[in-house]
């Protein structure tokens, strides 16, 4: 890394480590805690769309992750490192099972059928009522440590696992696995005929994206104290899909720019919901008609016109 | 409890909501197999069409026959104005169709809240009489359901098989090049195949507002069955679309009569997700390379 990186580096760790001290708002806090959260989840899924499938029933994943450590914890008594372990391995196990199935459909059909798939698990949690609680969910679910209880301590403890989520996304995508990614997204057959096991990579980054939402199921559900069926419908798995396509989605930054965007927004916006809901829409809408790139491709471009062009080049 | 009262009640069931969801399954796959559209807003339309039956029939209070066609009508022609705001920026572009249009669900969804509130109303019924056939007791508004669907579906098959405007659309799904050299004015016949699809939306969400109520997330239903719908059918394909709707209508009738709604859902869902792994295009639809 050249010595601007080393300093960007330092200068966002100061800045992540040292802006709960400069307020006392505990709502702050808050929204800093659901940016934590919200971008594991937004980068998990970001690995599967590198991959080429569009998945609609990621939060679903995360809805395993958050029942599966909740009733461990509070219906069997088991401390929480292992309820979180067991709401991870159920998430990852239940991807392991159906990815080999789906991840063989392409395109539409793995988003009607990830949609559909996501449906199936709402309705599941909602008839199963004596395990999960069906629509009314399971309420004052404690807190991962007793010590736990300020938004700031929380924050910090979200933040760990957000580096470790993110960068473990980044990791993986940087890495020669990353670029065997990429290929089978741009071109699966010339992938497999390069040698790159395509559905055996799918499934391993299937696999890893959703136990990293089975985790961030788990830490959100013990921050908000409750889980029910509506945190882990369809439509908060459009959400994620959104916080990817505002963003951009050919790179990772892309889905963090569009998690804190997405996630401060309507916290921002809370007394207007409706409105909040119908611009949503309309700034879906308007990148996916005119900027498919998103905001990742915005800045590419003004700093492209903002460089001055080299003189004998056509432009 | 299985006796010919009950089996004939829940077919003339199973016959209406067959109907309704072909209804909107037409429209979809009809987007779809032109433009290459696949529209998440679709249920929207069908909500506008539940409310502008609603507005016309309990605020003016227009007789149905007047009603239903003038607000079905009005819908699908104003809903030109999105066609021109929207939808023309999508067609051909399947990937980001589906994503943009489901921010235009949620924009028409919340919308239709800010405007008209979340609290369910009740459109006046077109006819409150019962017609008994033996022991079988038919409700006369089901029985002009089915009759205006029915008849809907005949108009729409005489209009894509018999006139000009049907097989510049079909020529235009087969291969949109070669329809285009041959001189179909592909932009007027997109706008005509819009047309028709919210025309059959519209249509479905005022007859389905008829049978339960409206509210401004009359749309989630209608679009999750012509989801599954055209699944079953197989995507782009019309008479897939009648298959299908026929299919899940009875499914509906027959297993949610019997084991209750959840189970039906379950069924169907389940046999969607397995017909997806195993025959993704549908049972009639053709394999795409």
């Amino acid at each position: 890394m050249s010595a601007r990186k080393w300093i960007i580096a330092l200068i966002a760790t100061v800045a992540l480590l040292g802006w709960p001290w400069l307020t006392e708002d505990k709502f702050l806090h808050h929204v800093g805690v659901l940016i934590c959260l919200t971008s594991i989840a937004a980068c998990s899924l970001h690995l599967i769309i590198r991959t080429g499938h569009v998945s609609l029933c990621h939060t679903a994943f995360m809805g395993f992750g958050a029942y599966g450590s909740v009733i461990s914890v509070m219906q069997f008594g088991l401390p929480w490192p292992v309820g979180l372990l067991i709401g991870t391995a159920l998430a990852a196990g239940v991807a392991a099972i159906i990815g080999p199935i789906v991840l063989r459909l392409t395109g539409k059909y793995f988003v009607l059928i990830t949609f559909l798939m996501g449906e199936v698990v709402r309705m599941a949690i909602i008839e199963n009522t004596a395990i999960t609680g069906g629509s009314n969910g399971i309420f004052n679910v404690p807190p991962p440590f007793p010590f736990l209880t300020s938004n700031r301590a929380y924050y910090y403890f979200a933040l760990a696992f957000a580096v470790f989520g993110v960068g473990l996304c980044a990791r993986i995508l940087t890495s020669e696995f990353g670029r065997a990614i990429n290929a089978i997204r741009e071109g699966e057959r010339l992938a497999e005929c390069s040698g790159v096991p395509v559905i055996r990579f799918k499934v391993i980054v299937f696999v890893i994206a959703c136990a990293l939402a089975g985790m961030t199921g788990s830490l959100q559900g013990h921050y908000i104290k409750f889980v029910g069926p509506d945190a882990y419908s369809g439509f908060q798995s459009l959400n994620l899909v959104v916080m990817n396509v505002i963003g951009g989605m050919t790179s990772l930054a892309g889905a963090l720019i569009g998690t804190v965007f997405m996630v401060t927004l309507p916290e921002l916006l809370r007394g207007y919901v409706n409105l909040q809901q119908i611009m949503f829409g309309a700034i879906l809408f308007a990148t996916m008609a005119f900027l498919p790139g998103g905001i990742i491709e915005a800045i590419r471009r003004i700093r492209a016109l903002l460089k001055p062009s080299k003189p004998g080049l056509a432009t | 409890m299985l006796n010919a009262t009950i089996l004939g009640q829940v077919f003339v069931n199973g016959v209406s909501l067959s109907a309704i969801y072909i209804l909107v399954a037409l429209g979809f796959t009809l987007l779809f197999g032109i433009m290459r559209v696949v529209n998440f807003a679709h249920g929207e339309f069908a909500m506008l069409g539940a409310f502008a039956l609603f507005y016309l029939m309990k605020t003016l209070e227009w007789h149905w026959a007047f009603a239903l066609p003038v607000g079905v009508i009005g819908v699908a022609a104003a809903s030109l104005v999105l066609e021109w705001l929207v939808f023309r920026w999508f067609y051909q572009r399947m990937f980001e169709s589906m994503i943009g249009l489901l921010g235009l669900n949620m924009m028409m969804m919340f919308g239709a809240v800010q405007l008209w509130d979340v609290h369910e109303r009740n459109i006046p019924t077109m006819s409150g009489d019962v017609l008994m056939m033996g022991d079988i007791i038919i409700p006369v508004d089901r029985l002009i359901v089915v009759i205006i669907a029915l008849t809907a579906l005949a108009g729409f098959y005489l209009f894509i098989r018999h006139t000009r405007a049907g097989l510049a659309m079909r020529a235009a799904a087969q291969d949109l090049e070669t329809a285009e050299t041959q001189g179909v004015d592909t932009r007027r016949t997109y706008k005509i195949a819009f047309f028709v699809a919210i025309l059959l939306a519209a249509l479905a969400g005022a007859l389905w507002g008829q049978i339960y109520a409206v509210s401004p997330f009359l749309g989630e239903r209608p679009l999750l069955m012509a989801f599954i719908v055209v699944i079953l059918g197989g995507m782009g394909s019309i008479p897939g679309a009648a298959l299908g709707g026929v299919l899940l209508g009875f499914t509906e009738s027959f297993v949610g009569t019997f084991y209750g709604a959840a189970a039906s859902a379950f069924l169907s869902f389940g046999v969607v997700i397995l017909l997806l792994i195993v025959r993704p295009w549908g049972i009639l639809g053709t394999p795409e390379n």
